[in-house]
C-alpha cells in the first residue's frame, strides 16, 4: 500500500488489542485504514467501546498499533522510541481533552506555556507568545488564574490555547464540549473553527454530539474497532 | 461537580504538605543521629589527643601488675641518666583511710611522687593547679628513702585536694591521721602544708578526694616499701618520663628514649605518647566506622520513606505527568523535576537534621548532668564532616529518585488520559 504524499497522518491496517492472546482479549481497533491529509477537519462518532478513542492515541502518537502501520508525514513512527514520538507529539500534534487536563498548579498563562517550554523557547519570546494565545481565545484578562479559578468554557478556552502553542499540523479534540453547556460549547467550537482556518492545521473531532460532528467536513462512523461510514472526505 | 473536584484538590494539597513534613522529618531525624555521633564521638577523640599533645611527660612505663614497679627510685636515677630525659617521675596510687581531727573517717586517694620529678613531668595547665613547689620536705625524696632503708627521718607532710579540703573545713598545718586501713592505729600522722586544684576529667567525673605525699612515706605506709620478709619492693604503678624541651617534640628523638627505657625494663610497658597517639587515632577511625555503619542504617530508612513518598507522589500526579508526557514534555524534563523534588525533601532533611543534631548535643551539654554532659559539651562539630554528610545525602537522594523516575516515564498515556 502507498502513502498519499502530503498526507499529515495515515494508518495502515491499525489493530490495537488488549490482553493480546488471552481469554479476555479485546480488539480496540481492528484493522483501520485512514489518511488525514493536511488542513482537513474530521469528525469520529460512534457509540462507547466502538474504538473512537483508541484511534485518537493511535493518531495521537499516545499509542502504538498491536499490528499494522503509522506513518506521520509519510515516514512510519509506530516503532519509534518513545522519546522520539514525544519530540513528534510536542512539534506537530495539539490535544484538547474533555477534562480539559489543565495543570492545577500552573496559571493559565504558565499551562499555555508549557509546551513552549518544552520545546525549549527562551522566557520572554515563550511569554509573550503564551500572552497572545491567550488574547486569540479571549483570555487575556485571566492570565494570572489558577484553573480552579476559571469555568469550564474558560478552562477549555486554556487548553485550545495550550494545543495552538507549538503551531501544531494536526489539532485531536476528545469530546470537547463534553462537559460544556451549550452556550460555551458553541464558543469553543468556534475557536476550533477558527484555529483551523487561521493555522490551516487538521482537525479531528471526536465526539458523541451530532450538532458538534456537522461542524466537519468529513464524518466517520465507527462500531466495533473499525470505520463503517467515512463521508465527506477529500 | 467543580466544586468536589476542586476540594478534592485541595485536600490532596494538605496530603502532600503532610506528606513533605512527613519526609524532611524523616530525613532529619535520620541525619540528626549521624551529626550527634560524630560530633561526640569526634569531640572526645580530639580532646584525648589534645590531651596527650599538652602533656607534660612523653614516655610512660607500665606495669600490668598493680603497684607493679619494682624499685622505682633506682629505676629512676638510671632513667633520668638517659640522654635527652629531663625527669623520670614514678607514681603510686592507693586508697586510704584518712582521719580527720573529731574522729571520722574518709576514704582518700593517696598519690605517692618524688615531688621535684611530679612538677616536671605535669603539663602547664596540670602545674597551674598546684602549688609553685610542692613543699612536701624533701624535693627528691631520698632523704626518707636512705638508700632503700627507709630509715630516714620522715618529713610527714602532705597536700589535699580543694575538695577534700574544704568539705572537711580543714587549714594548712592541721594534723590528721593516713592508714592503709580503718584502724587509725595502723597509720601515721602527717601535716597539711597545703592544697592543690584537680584538673577536670576527661569521661565522668575525677576523684575530688586525693592526698599528694612523698612516695617513699606512702610506700611505708601501705606496706609496699618492702615485702613481708624484709625484700625491697619500693613499688610504684608508672613511671613518667619528661623530655627535655628540645626532644620532646621529636617523635623519633622519644623513640630512641623510647628503645632505650624499654632495654632497661624489658618486663615492662614502655609506650610513647606518639604511640598513644596512634593507637587512638586508630580507635578514632574503628569507631567511626561504626558510627558510619550505624548511621547509615538510619539513612538507609530515611531514604526508603523518601522513595515511599516519591513513588505516591508520582501515582497521585500520575495525570499531570501524562498531561505533561502527552503535549510533548521530555522525558528528561519530567525526571528532573522528580530529581528536584527528593533533592528538595532531602536538604529539607538535611537542614534539619543538622540544626536538630547541633540542638540536641547543646541540649544534652546543657540541661543533663555526670558522664552525659560532659561528653556532648566535648562535642565538635566539623564543617567539612557536615558537608560531607550532606554531598553523601544528595547522592543516595539522586539514587533515591530511580525508581519514582523510571515510575513516571512508563506511565501508560492513554491509560492516564482515559
Amino acid at each position: 500500500m502507498t502513502t498519499p504524499s502530503g498526507a499529515t497522518i495515515r494508518l495502515e491496517q491499525a489493530r490495537r488489542l488488549y490482553h493480546a492472546g488471552q481469554p479476555d482479549e479485546v480488539r480496540a481497533l481492528d484493522g483501520v485504514d485512514l489518511t488525514i491529509s493536511p488542513g482537513e477537519y474530521l469528525s469520529i462518532e460512534g457509540p462507547s467501546g466502538s474504538g473512537k478513542t483508541t484511534l485518537l492515541n493511535l493518531l495521537g502518537l499516545l499509542d502504538v498499533p498491536t499490528q499494522g502501520r503509522v506513518l506521520w508525514q509519510g515516514a512510519p513512527v509506530e516503532r519509534l522510541p518513545e522519546r522520539e514520538r514525544t519530540r513528534l507529539r510536542r512539534t506537530g500534534i495539539g490535544f484538547i481533552f474533555q477534562r480539559f487536563y489543565l495543570l492545577p498548579t500552573l496559571t493559565a498563562l504558565e499551562n499555555v506555556e508549557l509546551p513552549l517550554q518544552a520545546r525549549g523557547l527562551a522566557g520572554a519570546a515563550r511569554r509573550r507568545r503564551a500572552q497572545a494565545l491567550l488574547a486569540q481565545v479571549g483570555l487575556s484578562d485571566r492570565e494570572g488564574s489558577f484553573p480552579h479559578q476559571l469555568s469550564g468554557g474558560e478552562e477549555q478556552r486554556v487548553a485550545i490555547a495550550r494545543a495552538l502553542a507549538n503551531s501544531p499540523q494536526l489539532l485531536l479534540a476528545d469530546e470537547p464540549t463534553g462537559e460544556l453547556d451549550s452556550v460555551r460549547a458553541r464558543q469553543v467550537l468556534d475557536l476550533l473553527e477558527e484555529a483551523h482556518r487561521s493555522t490551516g492545521a487538521a482537525v479531528v473531532v471526536v465526539t458523541h454530539n451530532p450538532t458538534v460532528a456537522a461542524r466537519a467536513a468529513r464524518h466517520l462512523t465507527m462500531r466495533d474497532g473499525r470505520i463503517v461510514t467515512d463521508s465527506g472526505g477529500r | 461537580m467543580n466544586a468536589g473536584r476542586w476540594s478534592s484538590r485541595w485536600r490532596s494539597l494538605r496530603h502532600r504538605t503532610a506528606q513533605t513534613i512527613l519526609a524532611i522529618a524523616a530525613i532529619g531525624a535520620a541525619v540528626a543521629l549521624p551529626v550527634v555521633l560524630l560530633s561526640v564521638g569526634g569531640g572526645v577523640f580530639s580532646h584525648e589527643l589534645s590531651s596527650i599533645e599538652e602533656s607534660g611527660f612523653s614516655i610512660s612505663i607500665d606495669s600490668a601488675a598493680s603497684h607493679g614497679i619494682s624499685n622505682a627510685h633506682a629505676l629512676t636515677k638510671e632513667i633520668d641518666a638517659i640522654s635527652g630525659v629531663q625527669a623520670a617521675s614514678p607514681m603510686l596510687s592507693v586508697p586510704v583511710d584518712l582521719f580527720p581531727p573529731g574522729g571520722s573517717v574518709v576514704p582518700v586517694l593517696a598519690e605517692g611522687v618524688i615531688p621535684a620529678a611530679f612538677l616536671e613531668t605535669q603539663s602547664a595547665a596540670e602545674r597551674s593547679l598546684l602549688p609553685s613547689s610542692l613543699s612536701l620536705g624533701d624535693p627528691d625524696d631520698t632523704i626518707h628513702y636512705d638508700n632503700g632503708t627507709y630509715a630516714g627521718p620522715s618529713s610527714a607532710q602532705l597536700l589535699l585536694s580543694t575538695p577534700l579540703l574544704q568539705t572537711l573545713d580543714l587549714t594548712s598545718g592541721t594534723v590528721v591521721g593516713l592508714s592503709p586501713s580503718t584502724n587509725a592505729s595502723a597509720g601515721s600522722a602527717f601535716t597539711i602544708v597545703g592544697s592543690f586544684g584537680l584538673p577536670p576529667g576527661l569521661l565522668g567525673p575525677s576523684p575530688l578526694f586525693v592526698a599528694l605525699l612523698p612516695l617513699s612515706q606512702l610506700q611505708s605506709l601501705v606496706g609496699l616499701a618492702h615485702s613481708p620478709t624484709g625484700t625491697l619492693l619500693d613499688s610504684a604503678d608508672s613511671i613518667q618520663i619528661a623530655m627535655v624541651p628540645s626532644l620532646a617534640a621529636s617523635p623519633s628523638g622519644v623513640q630512641r628514649v623510647a628503645s632505650e627505657v624499654q632495654g632497661l625494663v624489658p618486663y615492662y610497658s614502655v609506650t610513647s605518647l606518639t604511640q598513644q597517639t596512634t593507637e587512638i587515632e586508630g580507635a578514632e577511625a574503628i569507631i567511626t566506622g561504626f558510627y558510619v555503619g550505624l548511621s547509615s542504617i538510619g539513612l538507609i530508612v530515611g531514604l526508603l520513606f523518601l522513595v515511599i513518598i516519591l513513588l505516591r507522589r508520582v501515582e497521585q500526579e500520575r495525570q499531570s505527568i501524562g498531561i505533561r508526557r502527552a503535549i510533548g514534555v521530555p522525558g528528561w524534563m519530567v525526571a528532573r523535576d522528580i530529581v528536584a523534588e527528593a533533592l528538595g525533601l532531602t536538604l529539607g532533611g538535611v537542614c534539619v537534621g543538622v540544626a536538630g543534631g547541633i540542638l540536641t548535643v547543646e541540649l544534652l551539654a546543657r540541661y543533663t548532668s555526670g558522664t552525659i554532659s560532659d561528653i556532648a559539651s566535648l562535642a565538635v562539630f566539623d564543617p567539612a564532616e557536615l558537608v560531607l554528610l550532606a554531598i553523601a545525602l544528595v547522592g543516595l537522594a539522586l539514587l533515591a529518585s530511580f525508581l519514582p523516575v523510571r515510575r513516571a516515564l512508563r506511565l501508560s498515556l492513554p491509560e492516564v488520559l482515559r
